[in-house]
C-alpha cells in the first residue's frame, strides 16, 4: 500500500510539472503582451509577472499592421486545402481500402515515401514552377500543400474505411447501387468520423505550414500567420510586445480547434501508428 | 475481394495521382536533374539546364552592329591604309552578323559552329586592336576600351553546356560545411528524439493509469503540438533572449549558463535551446502515440503478471515493452524523420547560426538565398538518401510495420 501511495504522489508531481512546463510559455507570452515596451526591455521590470502599467497598445499595433489580413489568408488557404484534400483522399482511400489489385503495395509505398521525403526536395522546383507559371504571390500555394497534407489524409481514411464491414457494401451492391453511389450514400456517412479526423489534421497542417508560404508568397498581402508573425522581427529591432500580442491572437483559433476536436486529433495522430 | 481494378475504380485514384505527380514526383525528378547541372539562376551563363551549347544570336547581331557603328566614327581620324584595313574588317563583321540575322532567339549550336564563331570574332578583334594600338596618339571618339567592352559581351553570347554529371556529388565529399551541418542534424535528432522518448514514455505510463482529469491533461498536451512551429520557435526565441528572456534568466540564476546572452549566442547554448524547444513541442505527440499503444495491451496480462509476483520493473520490461514495440517503433520512426528534416524551428530560432545549421537550413540557403539550385539539389537529395536509410533501418532491421496490406 505504501509503495502504491508513493507511486501516486510521484505520478502527480510529474504530471503537475509537465503541465506547468507546457503552459508556462503561453502564460508568459500572454502577460508580456500587456506590457509596454519600456517594461519589456527594462532591467527591473522585464521579469515582473504583472505589468506595472498594463496596456493594449501592442494589440492595437499588430491590428494596424494587418495581422487580421494574415489570419484571413491562413483561413482561406487552410480551408481550401482541407476541402480538396479531403475529397481527393476519400476517393482514393476508398479504392485502396476496398479493392485488391496488382501494384497496390507500390501505390501505398509511394504515398508513404512522399510523406517521409524531406519537404526541402520539392521547394526549389516548385518555386521555379510557380515562377514560370506566374503563380507566385497568390492563393495557388494551396495546391503545393498537397504534397504535405495528402499522404496523411489518405492514410487516416484508409484506416477508417477498413473498419467498415464489407457486408454493408455488398448489401448496397445487391440493392443496385453503383460504386459511386455506394461510396457517397452508404460508406461516406458511416466513415464520417474518419473524414472529419482527416479534415482536422489537414486543416492544422495547412494552418501551420511555413516553408512553402514563406518561399512562394513573399508579398505581405498573401502571407499567412506563421510568416507574418516572423516578419514582425525587423532587421533593426525586435518588437517583443507586438510579437507576443500577435501570438496571442493567432493561438486562439488553434486553442478553439483543440478544445473542440481533441478526440479526432488524437485519433488522427495515432491512426497508422497503432495497429489494432 | 476483387483481384483486378476496373477502369472506373482506377478513375477514383486519378486525382490523387495527378496531385502527387505534379507536386511531389515532378519536383523530386526535377531536383535529381538539377543536381546534374551547374545550375545557378543568378548567373546568366548557367541560368538554365543546357545539355548542348547555346548561342544568343540576337545579342550577337546587335553587338556586331555596335562594333561597326563605333568604327564608323573612329575611322575618319585614321590614315588611308588603316582606313582600308578597318573597312575590310567592317565588311567581315557585316557578313558574320548577316549569317545569324534571321535568328530571333537563343538557339542550340554545335561545337564546331561555336568554335568557328569564336575564332572569327577573335580574328576581327586582333585586327581592330592592332589598328588602335598603332594609332595610340590619336584621340578617338570611342576608342579601344569601348570596343573591348562589346567584344567581352560577345563572348557571353556563346553559352556552353553546364552539364556536370555527378561532379557535384564529388564536390560534396570535400564540403566541410555539408559535413558540419550533417553533424548538427544528427546531434539534434538523436538528443531530442531520445529525450522525447524518455519523457513521452513516462507520461504515457502515468496517463495509462486512468487518473482523473485525463481529458484536461490531453488538451493541454495537444496545444504545443497544434500551434505552428514557426510561432512556437518565435515564443522560445523571446524567452531565450539575452536581455529580456525569462528562460535565459532562470538558467543563469540556477547556474546552467554563465550569462543570459550565451543562451543563443554560444554554440552549446544555441543547440540546447533548439533541442529544448523541440522537446517541449513534440513530447506530447510522442506521449499520445505511446499512450494509444499502451491502451491496446490486454489488461489481463498485467493481472496475471501480478499474480505470478512480477514487480513493476519486470512487468514493464517483460510485458509492456515487447507489446508496445510496434507502436514504439512507428512513433520513433516518424519523430526521427521529422527531427532530421527540421527547418522551421532552427530557421526562426537561430537562422542556423552558432553551429545549429542543419541540412535543411544549408540546402535552403543554397537554393533560395544563393540561387544555386544545382548544388542545393545535391545537398537535398543526399538528405533524402539519409531519410531513406533511416526508414530502411527502422523497417527492415528493427521491424517497424508501417504498411499493413492484407
Amino acid at each position: 500500500m505504501k509503495t502504491k501511495r508513493l507511486t501516486k504522489i510521484t505520478s502527480t508531481i510529474i504530471i503537475v510539472a509537465f503541465l506547468a512546463v507546457m503552459v508556462f510559455p503561453f502564460f508568459w507570452i500572454l502577460i508580456t503582451s500587456f506590457k509596454p515596451s519600456s517594461e519589456i526591455f527594462g532591467k527591473d521590470t522585464a521579469f515582473n509577472i504583472i505589468a506595472n502599467d498594463p496596456t493594449l497598445i501592442n494589440y492595437k499595433a499588430v491590428l494596424d499592421k494587418g495581422i487580421l489580413n494574415s489570419v484571413k489568408n491562413s483561413f482561406i488557404v487552410a480551408i481550401v486545402t482541407t476541402i480538396y484534400v479531403v475529397c481527393v483522399a476519400t476517393l482514393s482511400a476508398y479504392i485502396l481500402a476496398r479493392v485488391r489489385f496488382k501494384g497496390k503495395g507500390l501505390v501505398l509505398g509511394l504515398i508513404l515515401s512522399v510523406s517521409m521525403f524531406p519537404q526541402m526536395v520539392v521547394v526549389g522546383p516548385i518555386f521555379n514552377m510557380f515562377y514560370k507559371l506566374n503563380m507566385l504571390n497568390s492563393y495557388f500555394v494551396t495546391l503545393a500543400y498537397s504534397s504535405i497534407t495528402l499522404p496523411a489524409a489518405v492514410w487516416i481514411m484508409v484506416a477508417h474505411f477498413k473498419r467498415i464491414p464489407l457486408s454493408i457494401e455488398e448489401a448496397a451492391s445487391i440493392d443496385g447501387c453503383s460504386q459511386w453511389q455506394t461510396l457517397w450514400k452508404v460508406i461516406f456517412p458511416i466513415a464520417l468520423p474518419g473524414v472529419f479526423t482527416s479534415a482536422i489534421m489537414t486543416f492544422i497542417a495547412a494552418w501551420n505550414e511555413y516553408l512553402l508560404t514563406m518561399t512562394l508568397n513573399s508579398d505581405k498581402q498573401f502571407q499567412t500567420v506563421p510568416v507574418a508573425i516572423n516578419a514582425l522581427r525587423t532587421q533593426f529591432s525586435i518588437l517583443w510586445g507586438e510579437i507576443t500580442a500577435a501570438t496571442v491572437v493567432v493561438v486562439i483559433p488553434t486553442l478553439i480547434i483543440v478544445l473542440l476536436f481533441q478526440k479526432q486529433i488524437v485519433s488522427g495522430m495515432t491512426s497508422g501508428a497503432v495497429k489494432e | 475481394m476483387r483481384k483486378t481494378i476496373t477502369a472506373k475504380q482506377a478513375a477514383f485514384l486519378l486525382p490523387l495521382f495527378l496531385l502527387l505527380a505534379v507536386f511531389a514526383l515532378y519536383p523530386i525528378v526535377s531536383s535529381a536533374i538539377y543536381s546534374l547541372f551547374d545550375y545557378r539562376t543568378n548567373d546568366q551563363q548557367v541560368a538554365g539546364l543546357y545539355t548542348s551549347g547555346n548561342f544568343n544570336a540576337p545579342l550577337f547581331t546587335e553587338d556586331c552592329g555596335y562594333i561597326n557603328w563605333f568604327l564608323e566614327d573612329d575611322i575618319t581620324l585614321l590614315s588611308e591604309a588603316d582606313q582600308e584595313e578597318l573597312r575590310a574588317v567592317m565588311e567581315q563583321v557585316d557578313t558574320l552578323s548577316a549569317q545569324y540575322a534571321e535568328l530571333t532567339d537563343v538557339t542550340k549550336i554545335s561545337k564546331a559552329e561555336a568554335t568557328q564563331i569564336t575564332s572569327d570574332v577573335e580574328q576581327i578583334r586582333t585586327i581592330i586592336q592592332a589598328v588602335y594600338a598603332r594609332n595610340a596618339d590619336v584621340s578617338f571618339y570611342n576608342g579601344w576600351d569601348k570596343l573591348n567592352t562589346i567584344f567581352t559581351e560577345m563572348d557571353s553570347c556563346l553559352i556552353n553546356s553546364n552539364f556536370t554529371g555527378l561532379a557535384a556529388y564529388g564536390k560534396l565529399l570535400s564540403d566541410t560545411r555539408f559535413f558540419r551541418s550533417l553533424r548538427s542534424t544528427a546531434i539534434f535528432t538523436v538528443i531530442s528524439v531520445s529525450l522525447e522518448l524518455v519523457f513521452g514514455m513516462a507520461l504515457a505510463l502515468i496517463m495509462n493509469q486512468a487518473i482523473k482529469g485525463i481529458g484536461g491533461i490531453r488538451t493541454t498536451a495537444l496545444i504545443p503540438w497544434a500551434i505552428p512551429t514557426a510561432v512556437s520557435a518565435l515564443m522560445w526565441s523571446y524567452m531565450y533572449d539575452g536581455s529580456s528572456g525569462v528562460v535565459a534568466k532562470i538558467f543563469t540564476d540556477i547556474g546552467l549558463i554563465a550569462s543570459p546572452e550565451l543562451m543563443l549566442l554560444s554554440a552549446s547554448g544555441a543547440m540546447t535551446a533548439a533541442i529544448l524547444a523541440d522537446v517541449w513541442k513534440t513530447t506530447p505527440y510522442m506521449a499520445l502515440l505511446l499512450l494509444a499503444g499502451l491502451q491496446i495491451i490486454d489488461k489481463v496480462l498485467y493481472e496475471s503478471a501480478k499474480i505470478d509476483g512480477a514487480g513493476p520493473v519486470k512487468t514493464f520490461f517483460r510485458i509492456t515493452l515487447p507489446l508496445l514495440k510496434p507502436s514504439l517503433l512507428v512513433a520513433l520512426l516518424f519523430r526521427t524523420l521529422d527531427a532530421f528534416r527540421v527547418y522551421d524551428l532552427i530557421a526562426v530560432l537561430t537562422g542556423g547560426a552558432q553551429g545549429t545549421e542543419t541540412l535543411s537550413i544549408y540546402a535552403y540557403k543554397l537554393m533560395i538565398a544563393q540561387n544555386n539550385y544545382g548544388y542545393g539539389a545535391v545537398v537535398v537529395l543526399t538528405m533524402a538518401l539519409c531519410v531513406g536509410i533511416i526508414a530502411f533501418v527502422f523497417v527492415k532491421v528493427l521491424g517497424a510495420e508501417i504498411v499493413k496490406d492484407d
